[in-house]
């Protein structure tokens, strides 16, 4: 028996003061699977991440996430935001950082316990920074606070993981090590999306790919819908045609 | 100067115990006004809360709840205001301020002699804290105590990260209702001491001294409590010396201020030195 999808969006729809940001998306994330949500700055891969985290209203359509609202299954799910959108001069270390994953399992007045400490000890060893634990997070580099961030993620232990443009301004090792530590939470059967416009990353980190552009151009496996008709119909006058099918996207 | 020989008259007894619980409250608050960058907003709210104190005097009721009143509301008022960006910039706050202080002043300045209580409003007179007063501020500072210890490491999330608070489930909104609120708790408590107008040099000056010193949110706290109450006990202590040895009229809220502001010089001189000893 087919085991039921994590995500299900249908015809899903956000519009701020009644101007659409995205509109009808249709797909199933399954556990497992990883979905790449691609397009130009602009199409609403930022918006429709908060509406599967419940944060901005669909004004049409639904989404399900385990079968229940995106409110009422904010537990399973783990956002992991770009790092250089936090204030660099925060007084925490990584670990610290790492710790607040735990915080809703914690509870109020509660500070976290040695079974916390040793789950977040765990994930920052999935990402490589074991060592870095006590480090302040700002004095981090881009990459490194990256993956501090997906640790939290880790940390979590959510069921969707959903990741807004985790490989901007990260270096190679850090890439290397966010993809085997995303690999390892798919192998977990956590189900994973993120927005990205890295063609080439998409292609290592993920299987289903969710083409957007205001709309929903194309979703499904990423061999079969990554192609030049549709990328042209995402990315329009940026998108160049080279010799045959080839496509690059300029200015994404 | 001597630190110890004023406090054994009872007047600066009780000062000394004000200024020593209101400087906690406003240090461990005062982190998460820092860290959050609301210096501005704390600042409006020390002056939104003036019309409640002014028109509880003029029915003859407590400062304080009036204080209280005014405090809440405007708590929430900002919270709301916070929550719309187009409304939540500087001109929207400024406004705000000026308009509920003016709303102060004009209501005062109806009464006699209403220059003696402006001044005590605006400033406080901490040496003519009675048991009630301080009963008052240690009530206000057991609250906002408990409020902390209970929310704590979620208003540092906030402050951190709010989309990840906000994706795990948090309010972000009551969070900062809860922390304008406890911001609000603070300029109540420190009216009778400081008044309204200096109150906020308590709130911000310890925790950004404490931001120079130590890289924690838990020893930015700490420091930012003790420099808090080290900055009231020695303002008091030279005020007083000052007064009754120079025959100087030292008015002590503001001394406090000055010498808080002082301990924010050393710390500032001493955080790079602190920086190359951690980078060795």
């Amino acid at each position: 028996m087919e085991p039921d999808p994590v995500l299900v969006l249908r015809r899903a729809t956000v519009a701020y003061e009644r101007e659409p940001v995205v509109e009808g998306v249709d797909g199933e994330v399954s556990a497992g699977q990883s979905v790449a949500l691609i397009g130009p700055n602009g199409a609403g891969k930022s918006t429709l991440i908060r509406a599967v985290l419940g944060l901005v209203p669909l004004t049409s359509g639904t989404i399900e996430v385990l079968g229940r609202p995106p409110q009422a299954a904010r537990r399973q799910v783990a956002y992991v935001p770009q790092a250089d959108t936090l204030d660099p001069e925060f007084p925490v270390s990584a670990l610290q950082v790492v710790l607040m994953g735990r915080y809703p399992r914690v509870g109020w007045l509660r500070r976290p316990g040695g079974a916390d400490r040793q789950a977040a000890q765990r994930a920052l060893a999935e990402v490589g920074l074991a060592e870095r634990a006590s480090t302040r997070f700002g004095t981090l580099s881009g990459g490194q606070r990256q993956r501090v961030l997906l640790a939290r993620a880790i940390a979590q232990e959510p069921r969707l993981l959903l990741l807004d443009e985790p490989f901007n301004g990260v270096d190679a090792l850090s890439q290397d090590l966010l993809l085997a530590a995303l690999g390892r939470l798919r192998a977990a059967g956590a189900a994973v999306v993120m927005a990205t416009h890295d063609l080439g990353l998409a292609h290592l980190a993920c299987d289903e790919v969710c083409l957007l552009n205001r709309h929903q151009i194309g979703f499904g496996p990423i061999g079969t819908t990554l192609t030049p008709e549709l990328l042209r119909a995402t990315y329009g006058g940026q998108a160049l045609q080279l010799r045959g099918d080839g496509v690059i996207v300029a200015r994404p | 100067m001597n630190l110890f020989d004023p406090f054994t008259l009872p007047y600066m007894q009780r000062a000394l115990l004000e200024v020593l619980v209101l400087g906690a409250l406003a240090g461990a608050v005062g982190v998460l006004v820092v860290l959050r960058r609301l210096a501005f907003v704390g600042d409006a709210l020390t002056h939104t809360v003036f019309p409640g104190i002014v028109i509880a005097h003029l029915l003859g009721r407590s400062v304080v709840a009036g204080a209280l009143a005014f405090g809440v509301l405007t708590a929430v008022l900002l919270t709301v205001l916070g929550s719309h960006r187009r409304v939540g910039d500087d001109a929207a706050l400024a406004i705000l301020l000026t308009s509920f202080f003016s709303v102060g002043v004009v209501l005062i300045s109806r009464t006699r002699g209403f220059t003696a209580d402006l001044t005590v409003f605006l400033f406080g007179r901490v040496l003519a804290v009675d048991r009630a007063d301080l009963a008052q501020t240690l009530a206000v500072a057991v609250v906002a105590t408990l409020v902390l210890a209970l929310l704590h490491k979620e208003l540092v999330l906030r402050a951190f990260d709010p989309e990840a608070a906000a994706a795990m489930g948090y309010r972000t909104r009551a969070l900062d209702l809860v922390l304008n609120l406890l911001i609000a708790l603070v300029v109540v408590a420190a009216v009778e001491a400081v008044g309204t107008v200096l109150v906020i040099a308590l709130i911000v000056v310890p925790a950004a001294a404490a931001r120079l010193l130590t890289d924690r949110v838990a020893a930015m706290t700490a420091v930012a409590c003790l420099l808090g109450a080290a900055g009231g006990w020695l303002g008091l202590a030279v005020s007083f010396e000052v007064s009754v040895d120079h025959d100087l009229r030292l008015a002590a809220g503001a001394t406090i201020v000055v010498v808080l502001v002082g301990l924010f010089l050393v710390a500032a001189a001493v955080a790079p030195l602190r920086r190359r000893m951690a980078a060795r």
